[in-house]
């Protein structure tokens, strides 16, 4: 049985690599309209969880659910999610026309859309240009909009605002949380906690491949025996690094 | 789609130096074979006879395409491999799969890529032959096509490996050098003809590139070397998708890539049975005499043909590229055994009397000779089939003897190691130069 109205649900995914466990019976699901930042120290299997969820990487154990299904070929994944993979550049040679071109054919995004994200992510100027050319922070906003711009129910974002200086990111947050109130659900790997405090719904925290945490952010914080403190320091509470309510 | 693979393909500034690097390979090839040509030419200015022998074919096309080969086969996978590798490296693949959502209309589109890529080095194998045209040499357009298609079938199927490779590797490098080790292995099996540490391998000759390449170059159209390619090709292909199904569990993934090579061995296995080919040569010169191809074709027994020969014997590649090549394009469906074949590691030594025969079988009928004339064992077959020999006059080939010396050769050279690399060069350049971003 799913949990109704979600978009969608992970349900124990488990990874075993070299005798390690990169995930470890991982559950969540995460609702149309919804925010969902993954947090976790470093190592902790934000990424590997993420190219589970989409199909990228295929679990030894447990399902991803879209519609009360579980999502098997790659074709079904590329359905249900819109993906922005970390540190991974877009294509050199290419121009960033030709990837934005691309990405509305592929998305069957409305050209309404895609011209608002076009603007909103500050890419009119770099039209012209190729990927190669870009800096950092551009190349993140070309990706940002290759996924943002596809219609699909779910946006995963791995690391989207690591990039930014503030006043760009405010802008970023801003696109981001615009996609989710035209009824995405949106997930996103985030490793600043200011950053997942401004745009998450709710919080996975995990450690080791394993959820430590999951819900508000107002959950957490109780759960860490910190109600009301900021999400930095329920963070560390949470895994160990001070506070009450440290897991066992 | 296509868009954006060939531009990842086409601005590369490796498609241009690798096309570049290749024109020069082909130019030197056009030039040694040129000044050959001129020097035999020189020496049969007053013979007519001699002139016959000037084939422009054999003694320029094929050399140049030699160029083509060499190029094609070491560069060509540094190139092809690209589209996929490139963004397996980069690790962009996933998320493009994922925006398209099909693995298979991403590889297909990195595969036209990768040709495109190629078309550059091809089109550095054409120039010398235009300006072989420019200097008055000889082409005739069927037979120089032929052997064209037969090395833009190569460039398909090495486009194929590479694009495959890329699939299953992670890096550039990694699959350029598996595509490069594959190609080196069809190199070992045509050593296998010359040097007995690999002559275990000369039973895979089915399976060389050279085997199902010399055809075109000889002006004829082999069906079978046509789907020889395609074949492998498709095959390569299969098995490049089934490396981009990277959400296949790894058992399934590789009983799939077992079974794509499974199919395309049986596949092309089937190709090399098919013997119908199409001689375009200019006067057929290619082909037997046109009355002896009739009657051939009139005998109604099946042709055996026994070679009692070992297969580094110069007497047999003479037997199997004169007359055997040609028998068959009369009758595609003459038998050939080689019983010498199947012992282990022959030696001199082994040798007794019955070696060296020709056994010609017709119906139930059998004669030998140990004559490799390409007449002689022809005669033997229409006397086993109890027949006269045909008409043996054939049409006449004039000959295109052709004297390049002088400023046609200094030009000859400028094109060839300055022009055709510098153009490509200049092109590649303007084609991958970063544009100017607007402020």
């Amino acid at each position: 049985m799913g949990v109704a109205g979600a978009a969608v649900e992970a349900r124990g995914l488990r990874l075993v690599r070299d005798g390690r466990r990169v995930l470890d019976g991982v559950d969540f699901e995460v609702f149309p309209g919804e925010v969902l930042a993954v947090i976790g120290p470093n190592g902790a299997g934000k990424t590997t969880l993420l190219e589970c969820l989409v199909g990228l990487r295929r679990p030894d154990a447990g399902s991803v659910r879209h519609g009360g299904r579980a999502l098997q070929a790659l074709g079904d994944f590329a359905r249900v999610f819109a993906f922005m993979p970390d540190d991974a550049p877009p294509p050199a040679e290419v121009s960033v026309a030709t990837l934005l071109a691309h990405a509305r054919r592929c998305g069957e995004a409305p050209p309404a859309l895609a011209a608002e994200l076009t603007d909103r992510l500050g890419l009119r100027p770099l039209v012209g240009a190729r990927a190669g050319e870009l800096s950092r922070g551009e190349r993140r906003r070309v990706a940002l909009f290759l996924a943002l711009a596809l219609e699909r129910p779910v946006v995963v974002l791995d690391e989207p605002f690591g990039a930014f200086d503030p006043l760009q990111l405010l802008d970023i947050l801003a696109v981001v949380r615009a996609r989710a109130s035209a009824g995405r659900a949106v997930v996103a790997s985030v490793h600043q906690m200011t950053d997942a405090e401004k745009i998450a719904d709710r919080v996975l925290l995990i450690s080791a491949g394993r959820v430590v945490a999951f819900g508000t952010r107002a959950e957490l914080g109780l759960r860490a025996g910190l109600p009301g403190a900021p999400l930095e320091e329920t963070f560390l509470a949470l895994l160990g690094g001070g506070g009450a309510g440290a897991p066992a | 789609m296509l868009q954006r693979e060939l531009a990842i393909a086409l601005r590369a500034r490796v498609t241009w130096l690798v096309a570049a690097l290749g024109a020069l390979l082909v130019g030197h090839g056009f030039v040694l074979a040129v000044d050959l040509y001129t020097a035999g030419s020189r020496s049969v200015a007053d013979s007519v006879l001699m002139a016959r022998e000037f084939d422009p074919l054999a003694g320029v096309v094929r050399p140049t395409l030699g160029g083509l080969y060499l190029a094609v086969s070491l560069l060509a996978p540094l190139v092809a491999a690209r589209p996929v590798a490139v963004e397996k490296e980069r690790g962009s693949l996933g998320a493009l799969v994922l925006q398209v959502g099909s693995p298979s209309r991403v590889v297909l589109a990195k595969f036209l890529a990768s040709l495109a890529a190629l078309a550059p080095l091809y089109a550095g194998a054409l120039a010398p032959l235009i300006v072989w045209r420019a200097l008055g040499g000889h082409l005739a357009l069927a037979e120089t096509l032929t052997a064209l298609t037969g090395h833009a079938l190569y460039l398909v199927l090495v486009a194929a490996l590479a694009t495959a490779a890329a699939s299953w590797t992670a890096t550039v490098a990694q699959a350029s050098t598996l595509a490069i080790a594959v190609v080196l292995a069809s190199w070992a099996i045509d050593a296998a003809e010359g040097f007995a540490a690999l002559a275990w391998l000369g039973r895979a000759a089915d399976w060389s590139v050279t085997t199902h390449l010399t055809p075109f170059e000889r002006g004829t159209l082999a069906l079978g070397g046509v789907g020889w390619f395609l074949a492998g090709a498709l095959g390569l292909l299969a098995l490049a998708l089934v490396g981009a199904r990277f959400d296949m569990p790894r058992g399934r993934r590789a009983a799939w890539a077992l079974a794509a090579l499974a199919g395309s061995a049986c596949a092309l296995a089937g190709a090399s049975r098919v013997r119908p080919a199409w001689d375009l040569t200019e006067a057929r010169r290619a082909s037997l005499p046109p009355a002896a191809v009739r009657a051939l074709r009139a005998l109604r027994a099946p042709i055996e043909v026994e070679l009692w020969l070992d297969r580094d014997d110069s007497r047999r590649r003479q037997v199997e590229s004169d007359v055997l090549a040609k028998l068959r394009l009369a009758r595609p469906d003459v038998a050939l055994t080689a019983p010498l074949d199947d012992r282990e590691a022959p030696t001199e030594g082994d040798r007794d009397d019955g070696y060296g025969r020709l056994v010609v079988r017709v119906g139930g009928r059998q004669t030998e000779t140990r004559s490799t004339s390409r007449r002689e064992l022809i005669t033997l077959i229409f006397e086993t089939a109890g027949q006269p020999l045909p008409d043996w006059s054939q049409p006449v080939y004039p000959g295109y003897p052709r004297v390049v010396a002088g400023g046609a050769r200094r030009g000859m050279l400028a094109v060839a190691y300055g022009g055709v690399p510098l153009a490509l060069l200049a092109l590649g350049l303007a084609v991958t130069r970063p544009r100017r971003r607007p402020v």
